[in-house]
């Protein structure tokens, strides 16, 4: 059983009374109770040794490369490619599946039903009528005898065909295959039948004429034609003790999480589903089965929805399979669906960012083109969680080891259990210094798609997708003028966030600097190159730092010292006086290398922290960190992230390391000399990693989608509109600026 | 982001319960709920679950248990963030939760 088979993403019309019932998923399949002897059920068949392995069908996906537009389509794609063709091209074309519960109830289903082992009894057309093109009143009617054959169903599960007509392939939930008594004096129709077969069909050779018993045993192979799809196994025959029966009519059942459409007159199929059951009714006629009609079972309702095969269905059918060839063999993807129910379902939405990309394509909510009157756009909804469930995880103990017990990490000093953590409670991991990871640690987050960092070595783990996204990337790293247009939208955006963070906090707001700042930034989009950016920035930063230190307000009057019972105790003042002696908060410069005072360490930390976050953010898109647009490539430097960076720094980092301080989350005994250089403790880092990570996870309004967002949301979704403006979707890059 | 964190809805907290009457597969029960939540009594788990998460706790869960003996309870204690007060309140040994924004070891 292959789970990832079923993850699709999304679950259709899901009825929310069922969300919390998980009983149906182990209901089980109708049994014919009749013929308990039929071995067409899963475990049973397997003592049948001599079926193994060919008559098993694979209910594996055939492995598909994206490349061919002419490769064999599962059947599940195109029902995702009628839902939406966005999600198809996501999923198909890029490789990305999400999961969502619905998707989970849905895998859930398919893997009992999987428990069957595809086999169907084999196709014959008794009736000599040929049957090239199908059409619905086409019924399989029984030739004339004495008494009308008595008809008996039985059921396989998990069938997988394909038809090189169509170019696709489709796994079958249940058919249910109506069997007919074949009168001993009829015994004469089969050799005829042979040849009145569609020419298409490939796998259904009937055995040699003077066989009476159609079940008996599978067809040798020289008399098959040649399976040209190679990557489906042709179904054979069962063993199955009714001598006596052919297979009349066969009719796929296809099970589905959700409720049904409700139609003017009766329910209905959704488009969808109509697309995958079409096809697997077509995929069985061109494998030589009479079959007219397919059902559809809606689990939420416990209704079975029917679908008759006519030649409009068809055309239908074969025309949007067309259509998803096309869309495949497109560099471009399709464009999201507007304002759709679908989405909310859609466990792709929070990539895909549907009401986002609609809202900047068509730049509604930019100062320059205000919303028409005729057409006002509707708010984005927030179809993303507004902060994240999980956390990260920083390792910090020196010579401590990770490992992996069940799905717990397990941190270990010597033989002591220092913590565990479960893995799903992790949004990445980051090491600092000398920490160990097992192999079998390292294997199960990348396994689960934690991302890893390595401070100390700068080194990463995290795999790649999305790969039109990084060809636009490196095509437009490689263009002077777009690297241009990219980096003065950066530079201007932390130009104005540092000029707005002096305003809000600085105890005495500096006029001449703020006034400074607005004027650099309103030249920024005068900067003839990176040179002269890199000017404009460097004279805007002069003024912010020199100012930085108004935004310290610890050790000054503060008024909350003042109000009784907010007092910080008379030893923790004591103690701190004592610590001022050594380390003060004071900030005149900001110094790099190494950093000489515990403002400037604490910044250095901050950064650091920051342009892992960004580096993850951009590895998540699909981006390669290391190829950026303003800062150049430079041996082991995270360029693109640092260019995402920018805008942040003031938001994210100089804002927690303020916090930090001035709430006294850090105080001076929380650093150490050497040299030089001041450090944190590392119980002064453990502070400040928590500092860091309130600020990330701190709700904000997004100023441009107006919904609340953590503010490591708000780093995913610019890392992901930077790649919508890369692949040309939306016209500008909008960097985030706070209001 | 990574297929994990994409849910829209963020968690709700479960207690999870359970009668299993056979020691083996109390076993598996234990360790599956231990790989979901924190253990907090005897056969009492707080489980901090996603929609997602919770499908495939019960699924797990159902191939494990024997229907017609076990039982396993979900009693749900609304959203994990943003609740004002506490929903569990402990008489004798503490109860307490560890709510940091991040985990540092
Ligand atoms: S979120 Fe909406 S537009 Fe995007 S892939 Fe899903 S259904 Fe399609």
């Amino acid at each position: 059983m292959n789970a990832s088979y079923y993850r699709t993403a999304r679950a259709l019309h899901q009825h929310p009374a069922a969300l919390w019932d998980l009983e149906y998923l182990y209901e089980p399949l109708p049994i014919p109770e009749d013929h308990p002897e039929l071995d067409l059920f899963g475990f049973q068949r397997a003592s049948h040794p001599h079926n193994a392995p060919t008559a098993v069908l694979s209910t594996r996906e055939p492995h598909l490369t994206k490349s061919a537009a002419n490769d064999s389509l599962p059947a599940r794609q195109l029902n995702e490619y009628i839902y939406c063709p966005r999600l198809f091209y996501y999923e198909h074309v890029e490789g990305i599946f999400l999961d969502n519960a619905d998707t989970e109830r849905g895998s859930a289903i398919h893997q009992k039903i999987d428990r069957g082992r595809g086999a169907l009894p084999k196709a014959q057309n008794p009736d000599a009528a040929p049957n090239p093109t199908p059409s619905a009143d086409n019924t399989p009617t029984p030739p004339e005898s004495a008494a009308p054959p008595e008809t008996e169903t039985i059921h396989s599960r998990s069938a997988m065909m394909s038809s090189e007509r169509l170019g696709v392939v489709a796994k079958m939930d249940l058919i249910e295959v109506q069997m007919a008594l074949i009168p001993q004096s009829t015994h004469n129709w089969q050799p005829q039948s042979t040849a009145n077969l569609t020419k298409k069909t490939t796998k259904k050779a009937l055995p040699n004429t003077d066989q009476p018993d159609l079940f008996a045993a599978p067809p040798t192979d020289s008399t098959s034609p040649d399976i040209t799809d190679t990557a489906v196994p042709q179904p054979q025959l069962l063993h199955v003790k009714l001598h006596q029966h052919k297979v009349q009519q066969v009719t796929p059942v296809d099970y589905k999480v959700g409720s049904p459409r409700i139609g003017p007159e009766a329910n209905e199929l959704w488009d969808a589903d109509k697309m995958q059951l079409g096809l697997q009714i077509l995929v069985l006629r061109d494998n030589g089965y009479h079959c007219n009609e397919g059902v559809i079972y809606y689990r939420a309702t416990k209704q079975r929805v029917k679908l008759q095969m006519t030649p409009e269905v068809e055309t239908w059918i074969i025309q949007n399979i067309a259509e998803a060839r096309r869309t495949a063999a497109s560099p471009t993807m399709p464009p999201p669906l507007i304002n759709s129910p679908k989405c909310v379902r859609c466990s792709l939405a929070p990539v895909c960012l549907p009401d986002e990309t609609r809202l900047l394509a068509t730049n509604a909510r930019l100062p320059e083109n205000p919303p028409s009157p005729t057409r006002i756009p509707l708010p984005p909804r927030r179809l993303i969680a507004a902060r994240d469930d999980e956390r990260a995880l920083y390792l910090n103990t020196q010579g401590c080891r990770v490992g992996i017990k069940s799905e717990r990490l397990t941190i270990k000093d010597g033989d002591t259990t220092l913590d565990e953590i479960r893995l799903s409670d992790v949004t990445h991991v980051s090491l600092f210094g000398n920490i160990q990871l097992t192999t079998q640690a390292i294997q199960e987050l990348c396994e689960q798609e934690i991302p890893i960092a390595y401070f100390s070595m700068g080194g990463w783990f995290y795999g790649l997708k999305n790969v039109h996204t990084r060809i636009r990337q490196f095509a437009i790293a490689s263009n002077p003028v777009q690297c241009l247009a990219l980096a003065r939208k950066i530079v201007q955006a932390k130009i104005r966030n540092h000029r707005t963070m002096l305003m809000r906090l600085h105890i005495d707001p500096p006029s001449t600097a703020i006034r400074g700042m607005k004027e650099i930034a309103g030249r920024v989009p005068d900067a003839r190159g990176l040179d002269e950016l890199l000017g404009m920035e460097g004279a805007a930063a002069a003024l912010y730092f020199q100012n930085l230190s108004g935004m310290i307000k610890i050790g000054q009057n503060d008024p909350d010292d003042d109000i009784p019972g907010l007092d910080i105790s008379t030893a923790l003042q004591k103690k701190l006086r004592t610590e001022k002696e050594t380390f003060t908060f004071d900030f005149n410069q900001r110094r790099r290398r190494p950093p000489t005072d515990p403002v400037n360490a604490l910044l250095s930390l901050a950064y650091s922290l920051l342009a892992k976050d960004c580096t993850i953010a951009s590895l998540a898109v699909g981006f390669d960190p290391y190829i950026g647009f303003y800062h150049q490539p430079r041996h082991g430097r995270p360029a693109l992230a640092l260019d995402l960076m920018e805008e942040f720094r003031p938001l994210i980092a100089e804002s927690a390391v303020l916090t930090a301080i001035n709430n006294r989350m850090i105080t001076p005994g929380h650093f150490v000399r050497a040299g030089d250089a001041v450090n944190l403790t590392p119980i002064g880092r453990k502070a400040f990693f928590q500092a860091y990570e309130q600020r990330m996870n701190t709700l904000i309004t997004h100023p441009i989608f107006d919904y609340k967002v953590s503010y490591r949301r708000v780093l995913e979704l610019q890392a992901r509109l930077l790649a919508r403006w890369l692949t040309g979707e939306i016209p500008d890059y909008i960097p985030m600026v706070t209001r | 982001m990574s297929a994990r964190n994409n849910s829209p809805s963020s968690r709700h907290t479960y207690l999870v319960c359970y009668d299993i009457s056979n020691d083996r597969r109390l076993r598996k029960v234990f360790k599956i709920c231990k790989d979901h939540g924190t253990h907090l009594q005897f056969s009492v788990f707080e489980c901090d679950l996603n929609p997602r998460e919770l499908v495939q706790l019960q699924r797990t869960l159902k191939e494990v248990i024997k229907h017609d003996e076990d039982q396993v309870l979900f009693v749900s204690l609304g959203p994990s963030e943003g609740r004002g007060d506490r929903v569990i309140s402990a008489l004798g040994l503490p109860y307490s939760r560890f709510d940091a924004p991040c985990y540092v070891v």
